[in-house]
């Protein structure tokens, strides 16, 4: 078998040929690594979205859960079971439970039937506040389980009996955690779960009683969306399907961001990517003019040039896109190994698109960074081959950056899904990129002014520099986007990270206490003390509810999302609380008796009223006509007790009122029991199941975001290398023949570590400047968090960027010295 | 053979405009060997160039065969160079990827040659070379590339073969054999040798030599 050299056969030995030589390395690597990191975060982020989901219907107990304040139709389960999906039935109200005739306690009853929960898990314990074990269902008929705390308000133990309504039950355990018992714990009583069979036996639930019945549903992903549909268009007013962010705010944040997170990383990683495959592919194309050249002396067409170039350019992206497709494949299943053991999920299935996205990058990349030059490549003159000076490409220029913006563009706003995202990425590269080419000529002018009157050393760095004017301005830009987009990685993943931890420190407080009367307040927080145990202020709670709005009376049961009735917490305060963020409107004065309130905005919203509208409420027996004056922002996601309504101190002063407060507890469980023995009419809330379940989600959050960072920082590197590669070729034969004209090795590596270092430092005080800017608009306009400006970052940008490229271009150069001048002179010229 | 009318060359420079060649008048017939000779810098290669429809005219005329050079495109022109003309270039100009073979095989199998392998080995024994074959450029002395770069150029049996100082980049020695090998193989083709030199012994063995001085040509 003959070899030949004709396209066809010829583009793989191309490419074998090339390989060899060592030039489609860089290329390759980009290409590999853009595919990898896209397919690798899109495959991890579409796993987690649907280990997410499934996480967070956990908090709905079910897949799908829909709700009405009146019976639903029976008819709904049978479709369920026909499409082999679990159901179960919830019930909830609010009933008297009595264990003889003082002892007598308001519940929170809820009756499931037995296959509830569908979803995550119940948990009970034998002894009030004892040790919790996981439940496989609720309690049978004829027997119930009560929340810790009525224990101690009923006077019984386990195995006494209490009555709800007309039926008689046996107290078996006590009830400690429900998946979708919610974060809004305020204002719920304390728990009593029975058995939807017994419901018919208590008499309580009649005909107009305030009652919420729910059905749950769970199954295959697949069989769950289709009776989602089907459900939806059977929907009478007044019944809805349940979100899982009304049940878990705080996580749903968390997680939302983090996403984004992974996707900005995403974006970075194709940008990266991106810029490494353009400066592979100009300085392959520039090593291949002169060959093309001799090609065409030969005889060759542009057209077979261009078959050659772009069939093993093919090749290399098939290749590439496959390696890189496996590489992802790898990458993830490696996130997920690691995060196996703290993952209380099952990742899903990753679906085809990550595979796909993987392709089209590599497609793009190809088609808009390595295809310009490739194509000036086959336009290139075959006069060359006679004049080696000829300049190699005249017409490139705006257009080629123009293509290369808005693919990249393109690629990041359709790869994160996120205009504004992909805004503030490109608002930072734009001024990097505009500062920067100002700037560097500036500067590398400046530089040169200085050196005229410095030693040999810096006066060959710096009339080197200052020679590839253009070209180095280029290259610093190129450096200092490199720079900037790790940086600013770094510092999202900073401070995303410690605003997590901020949010849940060891200590945040992880009970609360409610209901305290007035004249108890003196002795709970001495009983507290007394014990060490550190709390949060006390705050005044005054339950009222909303009747009107400007006049207009609100309906008991609105549907949807519309405006209702609603109860509420009210509290009072002279001067907004801690963590509490006023949006509108002004607060009042500290002793101001004015009939106005404070609303939290999304109250407000789901209310319909804003600043200055009429609210009628009615707080107990009383009404009582405000006006609001502010709207608030709260974080949901602090463990701090939060208000939907807050009023003057004066305005509420004759209004009865209790007492709240949250503290940390950690594990003296006991405690809870000696407390509500002192002070049997206050009810305590547990929050520390869910605290330690966000804290687990954060944690696996982190660290998956640990390793995508690892991943971009390897194409940023990339980047790095390629960059000095091009410039390497430039350098190679003039240091050279320095050294053939007598410079010592460390005239010649110390001329080049100058040179670079001074690149690198131009390259890091744009790189951090950008990186400032584009972190700042991504926190306070993308992930909704607070903005710090972060000192340490320039010292680490500058002095960082200056040693690694220096350290990368002496690296990059050092044939020059450890080989024999001529040699490389021979190489260059012949 | 070859006929120019007229030629002219210029290029834009810094301040202006730069007349390199300055209508230049040449009939070349075929199977003549001429050479080009003249100080650095007086526009030989830019003429070479032409003539090989390297590059384009400002003004004037080229005729290769019938063909007017004007009238070709590019590719055109790629293509008439593929089936009639060989190069020899001072700087070698071998690919650095392609072993010797292949560098000899790359003319033929442009023109479809399907036995080009064998053919390439047939013209690397002729120059001496059989043994080399499978070696890079970069492990051949230059008078070897130079030796090869021959191999190539007649390999492809063109009808004209443009030399630009063949013998520039060699030691005197060298320099000699090469011209012995280029000759040797033009007698036996039957080539038409346009040849640019500033050696003035390798001129003599030349039926016809033409000088330029800036830009201007005359029979020498
Ligand atoms: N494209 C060009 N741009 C500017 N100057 C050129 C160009 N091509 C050739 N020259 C100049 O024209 C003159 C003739 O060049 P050349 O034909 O290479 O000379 P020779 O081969 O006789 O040494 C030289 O001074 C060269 O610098
Ligand atoms: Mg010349």
């Amino acid at each position: 078998m003959t070899p030949s050299v004709i396209p066809g056969g010829s583009a793989l030995r191309l490419l074998a040929r090339d390989w060899r030589g060592g030039e489609l390395g860089v290329l390759l690597a980009a290409l590999v690594i853009a595919v990898a990191v896209v397919t690798g975060i899109s495959a991890f982020t579409a796993r987690l979205q649907g280990a997410l989901a499934q996480e967070s219907h956990r908090f709905l107990a079910a897949d799908l859960v829909v709700e009405a304040s009146q019976p639903l139709p029976a008819a709904w389960l049978e479709r369920a079971a026909e499409r082999g999906l679990d159901a179960a039935r919830v019930l909830t109200f609010t009933s008297m439970v009595s264990a003889g005739d003082e002892a007598m306690a308001l519940g929170a009853v809820k009756a499931v039937s037995g296959a509830y929960p569908l979803r995550g898990e119940l948990t009970a314990s034998s002894e009030p506040f004892g040790a919790a074990t996981g439940r496989a269902g609720g309690p049978e008929p004829g027997t119930l389980w009560l929340d810790s705390r009525l224990f101690a308000l009923l006077g019984i133990e386990p195995g006494a009996s209490v009555e709800v309504g007309e039926a008689r039950f046996t107290v078996t355990a006590a009830v400690r955690t429900e998946p979708d018992r919610g974060a809004s714990f305020l204002g719920l009583g304390p728990r009593v779960l029975l058995h939807v069979d017994d419901i018919p036996a208590t008499g309580v639930v009649q005909p107009g009683s305030r009652v919420r019945y729910r059905q749950l549903f769970a199954g295959d992903p697949a069989a769950v969306a289709a009776f989602r549909d089907w459900l939806d268009g059977e929907l009478a007013p007044g019944q809805r399907l349940l979100s899982v962010e009304e049940g878990q705010p705080g996580v749903a944040s968390a997680l939302d961001r983090a996403e984004r997170f992974l996707l900005l990383a995403g974006s970075l990683g194709v940008l990266l990517a991106a810029v490494a495959i353009a400066l592979a592919a100009r300085r392959f194309c520039a090593r291949h003019a002169d060959y093309v050249a001799i090609m065409k002396s030969l005889g060759a067409t542009s057209g077979y040039v261009g078959r050659l170039y772009g069939g093993s350019f093919a090749l290399l992206g098939l290749a590439a896109t496959a390696a890189g497709c496996l590489a992802g494949l790898l990458l993830q299943g490696l996130a997920f190994d690691l995060l196996s053991a703290r993952l209380p999920f099952d990742p899903g299935p990753a679906g085809w698109r990550p595979w796909f996205v993987g392709g089209i990058t590599a497609l793009v990349c190809l088609g808009c960074f390595a295809w310009p030059p490739l194509w000036r490549l086959a336009g290139a003159s075959p006069l060359r081959v006679l004049r080696r000076d000829l300049p190699l490409d005249s017409g490139r220029g705006l257009l080629d950056y123009g293509l290369g913006l808005a693919a990249v563009s393109g690629l990041m706003a359709w790869y994160s899904r996120d205009l504004a995202l992909t805004g503030a990425v490109l608002a930072g590269l734009a001024l990097t990129v505009a500062a920067g080419g100002g700037a560097a000529a500036l500067l590398l002018r400046g530089g040169r002014l200085a050196g005229m009157r410095a030693g040999s050393i810096w006066r060959l760095a710096l009339a080197s520099l200052q020679r590839r004017g253009a070209g180095n301005a280029l290259q610093v830009v190129m450096f200092a986007i490199a720079i900037m987009l790790l940086l600013l990685l770094t510092l999202v993943r900073s401070s995303l990270i410690d605003s997590w931890r901020a949010q849940l420190p060891p200590e945040a407080p992880d009970h609360f206490i409610l209901n305290i009367a007035p004249e108890e307040v003196a002795a709970v927080e001495q009983r507290l003390r007394a014990d060490g145990i550190a709390a949060e202020g006390l705050y005044p709670m005054i339950r009222g509810r909303v009747m009107a709005v400007n006049g207009e009376p609100l309906p008991t049961d609105g549907d949807g999302d519309g405006p209702r009735q609603r109860e509420a917490n009210f509290t009072w305060s002279a001067t907004p609380p801690p963590g509490n963020e006023l949006l509108a409107g002004s607060w009042w004065d500290v002793d101001s008796d004015a009939a106005v309130v404070s609303l939290e905005e999304e109250f407000a919203e789901r209310l319909g009223a804003g600043t200055g509208d009429r609210l009628e409420l009615r707080i107990g027996a009383r009404a009582l006509t405000v006006t609001v004056t502010s709207l608030r922002a709260v974080d949901w996601e602090s463990m701090r007790p939060n208000f939907f309504m807050i009023f003057p101190p004066r305005l509420l002063a004759d209004y009865p009122a209790t007492f709240m407060t949250s503290f940390h507890l950690g594990s003296d469980k006991a405690f809870l029991n000696r407390l509500l023995r002192e002070f049997p009419t206050v009810s305590v809330i547990e929050m520390d199941m869910v605290l330690s379940q966000l804290r687990s989600i954060v944690g696996q959050v982190s660290a998956a975001i640990e390793l995508v960072l690892a991943i971009i920082l390897l194409a940023g590197a990339l980047v790095l290398v390629a960059g000095v590669q091009a410039s390497v070729d430039s350098r190679l034969q003039e240091s050279a023949l320095l050294r053939s004209l007598g410079a010592r090795r460390g005239l010649v590596l110390g001329g080049l570590a100058i040179e670079f270092a001074a690149l690198g430092l131009f390259a890091g005080i744009l790189a951090t400047l950008g990186a400032e800017l584009s972190a700042w608009v991504l926190q306070t306009r993308v992930l909704d968090m607070a903005y710090r400006p972060t000192p340490w970052l320039w010292p680490l940008g500058l002095a960082g960027s200056a040693l690694l490229i220096a350290a990368l271009g002496v690296w990059g150069c050092r044939r020059v010295v450890n080989t024999p001048p001529l040699a490389v002179l021979r190489e260059e010229t012949g | 053979m070859i006929t120019a009318r007229a030629l002219r060359k210029r290029v834009p420079v810094a301040g202006g405009e730069l007349e390199i060649l300055k209508g230049i008048d040449l009939e070349i017939k075929s199977g003549e060997t001429v050479a080009i000779i003249g100080a650095s810098g007086s526009g030989k290669s830019t003429l070479l160039g032409l003539l090989a429809g390297l590059d384009l005219a400002s003004d004037g005329s080229i005729e290769i065969g019938d063909v007017a050079l004007g009238r070709l495109d590019e590719d055109g022109r790629a293509l008439l160079r593929a089936r009639e003309i060989g190069f020899v270039f001072q700087s070698f100009q071998l690919l650095p990827a392609l072993t010797a073979l292949e560098n000899v095989m790359l003319p033929l199998e442009l023109r479809g040659d399907g036995e080009a392998a064998e053919r390439a080995g047939r013209y690397l024994e002729r120059v001496g070379l059989g043994e080399r074959a499978g070696h890079y450029p970069r492990q051949l002395s230059g008078g070897e590339q130079q030796r090869v770069a021959i191999a190539r150029a007649f390999a492809a049996e063109p009808r004209i073969l443009f030399a630009d100082e063949p013998t520039g980049n060699l030691d005197t020695a060298t320099g000699e054999r090469i011209v012995e090998l280029l000759f040797a193989l033009n007698r036996e083709e039957g080539t038409t040798l346009v040849l640019v030199t500033h050696d003035e012994g390798l001129a003599a063995r030349c039926e016809r030599r033409l000088r330029m001085t800036a830009g201007e040509l005359e029979e020498a």
